[in-house]
């Protein structure tokens, strides 16, 4: 490939990298408060993004509700379902002291099941979000901001990006200022101290349990409508974010993001090297790496 | 007749990468979501051989589980670095690589395509004695074929778990660090048990391609790992006719749910469904599983 052929194509690399990260930061967002403050790694999240997804094709689409009602409802459910999976499986499991394998497997059926219902009431077939047939409408990035070469962007992939940076200002102000995140601070840090402290811990995870659900169904509803809806979107997204999480530092807001920015890289940059097919191979190698050399993360704990 | 020696086929495959899966998760205590891939290994290279090379079933099979296990080996050495919930992770993680692999390497897999046409086995011992040449091609000589394999990974495990070998690992599953202090190298005998296990899952590998004659990439997802892993927290972990149990009952519950009459691509959702349920209650209700002796 020669020199001139790689400067063409870069401003496009930057923004699919751009994309695919804010995508994964908000899987990884949600993930890792989850998971900072319950300690398991709760699979499950996945099937709920899909979840988001499949209400809001079922709202807009099927039954051509408005568009931003649809969103959030969709959101909302997403939510509910995270909490109510938390009433009836995690949480008596967590009153139990199960271990967290325990509360691996359990979360392994919630996503193998959600996922097979959400195929069973939708097909498993491809669906696009998106009303409108046809190309998308395109903004050219590039000549404005002074490169030479110029990518494109469509609206979605630009609200992605936005959503995905208020999602993450939002989640770090709320742990960081309000009486809600203090207390989520302190049972992340420790739960039964926090117990004795007089918090109520129930209550308080599954604010959590809401949160975090509601911006998984929300990463689903965006990839819905950039590229389309899967019944098992959730686990590709759910690995994802998963490994952003671990990339970045698990438990840690900004070092997710900052994993899942530099997975979409490190994904786009080398489906351009190689070939489209190992992105899932590629990000693996990625986790694999980070596991292996710096287990902690970016940003460790 | 023929459905039901099908499915006691199918009940011996599942049973050999029960029993082999459970001596890592359930001796060990090793969360190992990645079974599927080392199942797809072995039946890889034996399907390759037998069509692209026309060697004799059994060598196949042996040099199946001979890659099987240097594979597992370099995998099991970076995963032994790891405990608990990020080892299960890690595992994940190869799987999603083996599988994209059995995917994506055309020129040696076909991809999507699949392999078809695998011969079954045959034994030619005609050099030796005249006319004997054995050839498992009907159903019931295969189901045979598969009942000693089952009967000789089950006499092996039952070994291991009894020698002073599996003692250790019961061991590094209630406390490594305990049994460390005692001079035990833990990692290297979780690297052994990782690779036994692995080799094993190859052998039914090869029992499954030359039964169904075809295999593709599809049979060995992360879901079939899963499949696995619920067939051995069923039955129980850490027990070896939990395991066999375990096979049976999930072999066989899928069947039923065939008769109620659901279109087919519905059943097939029904189920994962099932299934994840099922992981859901013994979680809640009965985490050691109908006859185990180990909690996760």
């Amino acid at each position: 490939m020669g020199y001139s052929e790689e400067v063409e194509i870069l401003p496009q690399l930057i923004l699919n990298s751009l994309i695919a990260g804010a995508i994964y930061a908000l899987v990884a967002l949600g993930f890792n408060l989850i998971y900072g403050t319950v300690k398991f790694f709760d699979l499950g999240y996945g099937a709920l993004a899909a979840v988001g997804g499949y209400v809001t094709f079922f709202l807009y689409k099927q039954l051509g509700f408005n568009l931003y009602f649809s969103v959030l409802a969709a959101v909302l459910t997403a939510g509910l379902i995270g909490v109510i999976l938390n009433w009836l499986i995690y949480g008596p499991l967590r009153r139990r002291r199960a271990s967290s394998m325990v509360l691996l497997v359990a979360s392994l059926g919630v996503l193998t099941a959600l996922q097979a219902v959400i195929a069973i009431l939708f097909t498993s077939q491809f669906q696009t979000l998106s009303r409108a047939a046809g190309a998308q409408k395109v903004f050219e990035v590039g000549p404005s901001i002074g490169l030479g070469a110029s990518g494109v962007i469509t609206g979605v992939q630009l609200v992605i990006i936005l959503v995905g940076a208020v999602i993450m200002g939002g989640l770090a102000f709320l742990l960081r200022y309000t009486r809600f995140g203090r207390a989520v601070r302190a049972i992340s840090d420790d739960e039964e101290v926090a117990k004795i402290v007089g918090l109520n811990t129930s209550k308080i995870v599954a604010g959590v349990f809401f949160i975090g659900s509601a911006v998984a169904g929300l990463a689903g509803i965006l990839v819905g409508f950039d590229t389309g809806l899967e019944p098992t979107m959730g686990l590709s997204l759910l690995l994802k974010g998963v490994i952003a999480a671990i990339v970045g530092g698990v438990g840690n807001v900004y070092g997710g993001v900052l994993g899942a920015l530099l997975l979409g890289f490190v994904e786009n940059f080398g489906i351009w090297q190689i070939s489209g097919e190992w992105k899932d191979a590629i990000a693996f190698g990625l986790l694999l790496v980070f596991l292996l050399f710096r287990p902690r993360g970016i940003l460790q704990k | 007749m023929e459905y039901l020696i099908h499915l006691a086929i199918l009940i011996g495959i599942y049973g050999i990468l029960g029993l082999s899966l459970n001596l890592v998760v359930g001796y060990t205590g090793l969360l190992s979501i990645t079974h599927a891939a080392f199942y797809g290994l072995g039946a890889y290279v034996t399907a390759i051989l037998l069509t692209g090379f026309g060697v004799n079933f059994f060598l196949a099979m042996l040099v199946g589980v001979i890659i099987t296990a240097i594979l597992s080996l370099i995998i099991g050495a970076i995963l032994s670095r790891f405990r608990g919930d990020y080892y299960a992770l890690g595992s994940f993680g190869f799987n999603v690589i083996l599988f994209s692999i059995f995917l994506n390497w055309q020129e040696v897999t076909r991809g999507p395509l699949g392999i078809p046409g695998i011969a079954r086995p045959e034994i030619d011992l005609r050099f030796m004695i005249q006319d004997l040449r054995i050839v498992f091609s009907s159903n019931w000589s295969f189901l045979i074929l598969t009942a000693c394999f089952l009967l000789l990974c089950y006499l092996l495990s039952r070994f291991i778990v009894n020698s002073s070998f599996g003692r250790v690992l019961k061991a590094i599953r209630e406390d490594e660090a305990a049994i460390q202090v005692f001079g035990y190298h833990t990692s290297y005998y979780k690297l052994t048990i990782f690779v036994i296990g692995a080799a094993l899952a190859a052998v039914a590998g090869a029992l499954f391609a030359s039964y169904i004659t075809f295999i593709d990439p599809s049979t060995f997802t992360l879901n079939e790992s899963i499949f696995i892993l619920a067939i051995i927290i069923l039955g129980g972990l850490a027990s070896n006719r939990g395991a066999l149990l375990g096979a049976v009952a999930l072999v066989l519950l899928p069947e039923a749910l065939r008769f109620v009459g659901f279109p087919s691509d519905i059943a097939a959702q029904m189920r994962q469904v099932v299934y994840g349920l099922l992981l859901i209650i013994l979680m809640l209700y009965r985490p050691q599983g109908l006859v185990g002796e180990y909690r996760l």
